[in-house]
């Protein structure tokens, strides 16, 4: 640890880090949020599909993320489990259009939740029902009723509806898990 | 940090293979396996279901497209279809395929779901006999009575078969005949054949992206093999039956095999160069399925089977079903290397066969007339079918699901295959066989006359209980009895207690009374006859009622007990009670 950041740390300065999973089926839109979250002059343009995972590492006023964007490619599902022990935040991305893979969606939601490295911990999960702006989306209230988000009793959880192309809602999400983060103990 | 366990509803990791994505009982789709297909019609990567709709009744013929759970579009289609297919017609960019949909005898090509092209089967050999009558008739030589006598001496012996044209004509009134012929008698005679089943096959590669011809089977007998470009006819070929479900692989200007079943029960092998088919498969009964397994077909058959054969014709297996084949499907999952036959049954089920191993049964809500699987929208294993009534059902093969072929009941035990440690035989039981051989007929005899004379003394012994109705338990089915007597004291006075049961499910019995009989000189009875209260089904009722014994003389008898129905002259049971010895006079 560098003196400067030392002194950052004794003042208060120094930002607490920490470890995000973003998970979701494929084309649900997690690199695109990802990449709205980043400051604006490391934003890619073009986003192409995830292969495999990809680590992203950016700051906001209080939190240093490091999230971990993984692949929803149907072959690429089983790379999640090896991050959820790192992980101390969920961000679930889903595409709240494709109603079809909604069951999809809710199966790989509760293979995560009763996961041993999850099953336990009181980790926070941030729900994005991504692609709101879409004339068939179904509502974040749906999409929860769908996932049995209800279901969900000893860990924080939050839903927004998000359009990650335009950015809308996903501040709103971003703030309410800083602050799960901040009032979590390490 | 607290930690509680989690606690979910439906946390519990479900047993079944498959996810219920979609289903709705009121579709409205009304098709077989040959007209549903998956593509991706747009170049988005996400494929959509393209569906031949036969409608109900005549019209309402439609070619459909679903995007996930809704319909996209809807073309009315101007006849039934009998097969679809999607096929990359060109390389052109963007590289989304078309949609060839035959019905009757013709091929419509949609591309970007507009109609795009017709395709017209060549006409067929004209009867040389029959145009000439016709060209008769067109220069007014013959009336149409004489006409319609020397078409139909051509029917009778006709090797070319006539043309529709002349069919219609043989089954009008005379007095339709006249405006007929005057109508058609200036038209050429055609003979059209109609489709009877369509495939594709890859042009010079195999690459999924690969521009494919189009295979079409027809009524008569033929298959041709068209370019995808110019809809001529690169190939033709012909079997001796009439094709009805079709498999094709390879490429055109490589090498190719056409699996073809026909209405005559055999299946047939085409193979590149050979005009005739090569193999022959001869079933038991007629194909309803078929599947291509790697080298191996499999087919589903009337009977109530299904079989395995290479593409030699050589048999692997049967397996029996235990209904009806409604139709049959690839359950391919090359990013898993796992290979299955989707079969559909007329018991609303849909089974899933690894070769003759049954690994996993889907029960349906109605009878699945049409199974497509592969990718739909962005999901690989995607099981898309369409019912009897109309439904559309898609489910989704979890990620995690696996197929164990030890999950089914059929086929040998693990077992059987233990060679098991039989000890040496021994002197006696080399005698003893010794002796059952030579003596086989004599002991047979024996044996079979000691259990004539067994039946024969059991059926007597029926007979006289049922006569007499000497048995505890009521044979009667209106009134199911069962009865247990009980003696207690040590007399002169005995308590008697009757059990009495009704043994019905649900059907109470009434009106029955008891009645005693025994030696009046021996034994005295309160009462030797009342009537029993309305019995209860399943409960048991005690009666008691007491007996004096008169003599002292250390002897005993029977006392028989009557069940008896009122109007009735037989009794319903009857009991014989062994009265114990009186031992307690000698008291008084
Ligand atoms: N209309 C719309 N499209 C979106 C939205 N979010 C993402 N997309 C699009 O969805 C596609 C997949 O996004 P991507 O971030 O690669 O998904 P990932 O597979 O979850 O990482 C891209 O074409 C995005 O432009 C949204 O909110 N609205
Ligand atoms: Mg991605």
């Amino acid at each position: 640890m560098g003196l400067f950041d030392k002194l950052a740390g004794w003042l208060g300065l120094k930002k607490k880090e920490v470890n995000v999973i973003c998970l979701g089926l494929d084309n649900s839109g997690k690199t695109t949020i990802i990449n709205q979250l980043k400051p604006s002059n490391a934003q890619a343009q073009d986003i192409v599909p995830t292969i495999g995972f990809s680590i992203e590492k950016f700051k906001t006023s209080s939190l240093s993320f490091t999230v971990f964007d993984m692949s929803g490619q149907g072959r690429y599902r089983n790379l999640w489990e090896h991050y959820y022990k790192e992980g101390q935040a969920i961000i679930f991305v889903i595409d709240s259009s494709d109603k079809l893979r909604m069951v999809v969606a809710k199966e790989e939601l509760d293979t995560l939740l009763n996961h041993p490295d999850i099953k336990h911990r009181r980790i926070p999960i941030l729900f994005f029902a991504n692609k709101m702006d879409l004339r068939d989306a179904l509502s974040s209230v749906k999409v929860s009723q769908l996932l049995c988000l209800e279901n969900i009793k000893d860990k924080p959880w939050h839903i927004c509806a998000s359009n990650a192309v335009q950015g809308e809602g996903l501040q709103e999400g971003v703030d309410w898990l800083q602050d799960q983060i901040r009032t979590m103990r390490t | 940090m607290s930690s509680v366990p989690v606690e979910m509803k439906d946390g519990a990791v479900s047993s079944s293979k498959w996810l219920d994505a979609h289903y709705d009982p009121v579709a409205n789709l009304y098709t077989f396996s040959s007209c549903v297909t998956l593509a991706d019609l747009h170049g988005d990567g996400e494929n959509k279901l393209v569906v031949g709709d036969l409608g109900t009744g005549a019209g309402n013929m439609k070619l459909k497209v679903y995007r996930g759970t809704g319909l996209l579009s809807e073309n009315t289609l101007l006849d039934l279809p009998t097969g679809l297919v999607s096929f990359l017609m060109d390389q052109h960019e963007p590289r989304t395929p078309a949609i060839a949909v035959a019905s009757g005898p013709f091929i419509y090509i949609y591309k970007n779901l507009r109609p795009y092209f017709k395709f017209t089967l060549p006409t067929l050999e004209i009867n040389p006999l029959e145009q000439d009558v016709w060209n008769q008739a067109r220069g007014d030589m013959i009336d149409p009575m004489t006409l319609k006598e020397m078409l139909e001496g051509i029917r009778d012996k006709a090797d070319i078969p006539l043309s529709v044209r002349t069919l219609r004509f043989l089954m009008l009134e005379p007095q339709e005949m006249e405006s007929y012929v005057n109508l058609h008698k200036e038209q050429p005679i055609r003979r059209q054949t109609v489709i009877t089943c369509i495939a594709t096959l890859k042009k010079n590669m195999a690459d999924d992206d690969a521009v494919s011809c189009l295979v079409i089977g027809t009524e008569s007998q033929d298959v041709y093999i068209l370019d995808p470009e110019a809809f001529t006819i690169l190939s033709k070929m012909s079997l001796p039956s009439v094709p009805t479900l079709m498999d094709v692989t390879g490429q055109f200007d490589i090498e190719f095999r056409i699996i073809v079943a026909c209405r005559n029960g055999n299946i047939y092998i085409l193979r590149r160069d050979s005009q005739k088919p090569k193999y022959c498969i001869e079933l038991s009964s007629h194909p309803v399925g078929l599947v291509r397994m790697g080298k191996n077909v499999v087919v589903g058959c009337a009977q109530e089977t299904m079989q395995s054969f290479t593409q030699k014709g050589k048999k692997l297996w049967t397996t029996y079903l235990p209904a009806p084949v409604t139709t049959m499907a690839l359950l391919d999952l090359p990013t898993r290397g796992f290979q299955a036959v989707l079969v559909a049954l007329a018991n609303c089920e849909v089974h899933v066969y690894r070769d003759k191993n049954l690994v996993s049964t889907i029960k349906t809500q109605d009878v699945v007339t049409s199974i497509c699987f592969g990718r739909y929208g962005r999901e690989d294993g995607t099981l898309i079918m369409t019912t009897k009534g109309g439904g559309l059902i898609v489910k989704i093969l979890k990620r995690t699901a696996v197929f164990d072929d030890r999950d089914s009941i059929s086929g040998p035990p693990v077992a059987q295959s233990i060679r098991l440690n039989v000890p040496k035989k021994t002197k006696l039981y080399v005698d003893q066989t010794m002796r059952e051989r030579e003596n086989a007929v004599a002991m047979h005899r024996a044996f079979q006359m000691d259990l004539s004379r067994l039946r024969l003394a059991a059926a007597r012994a029926y007979v006289k209980a049922l006569e007499s109705s000497l048995t505890p338990m009521s044979a009667s089915l209106t009134e199911p009895l069962k009865m247990n007597a009980v003696v207690q004291g040590l007399g002169p006075s005995f308590k008697l207690t009757l059990n009495i049961q009704n043994t019905a499910a649900c059907r109470p019995v009434m009106n029955l009374a008891i009645s005693f009989l025994y030696d009046e000189n021996l034994y005295s009875m309160r009462t030797a006859f009342f009537k029993i209260p309305l019995l209860v089904p399943g409960l048991n009722y005690p009666i008691d009622t007491f007996v004096e014994c008169l003599s002292d003389k250390g002897i005993s008898d029977i006392i028989k007990v009557f069940v008896l129905k009122e109007g009735k002259s037989t009794p319903l049971l009857t009991a014989h009670i062994n009265m114990p010895v009186s031992e307690g006079l000698a008291l008084n």
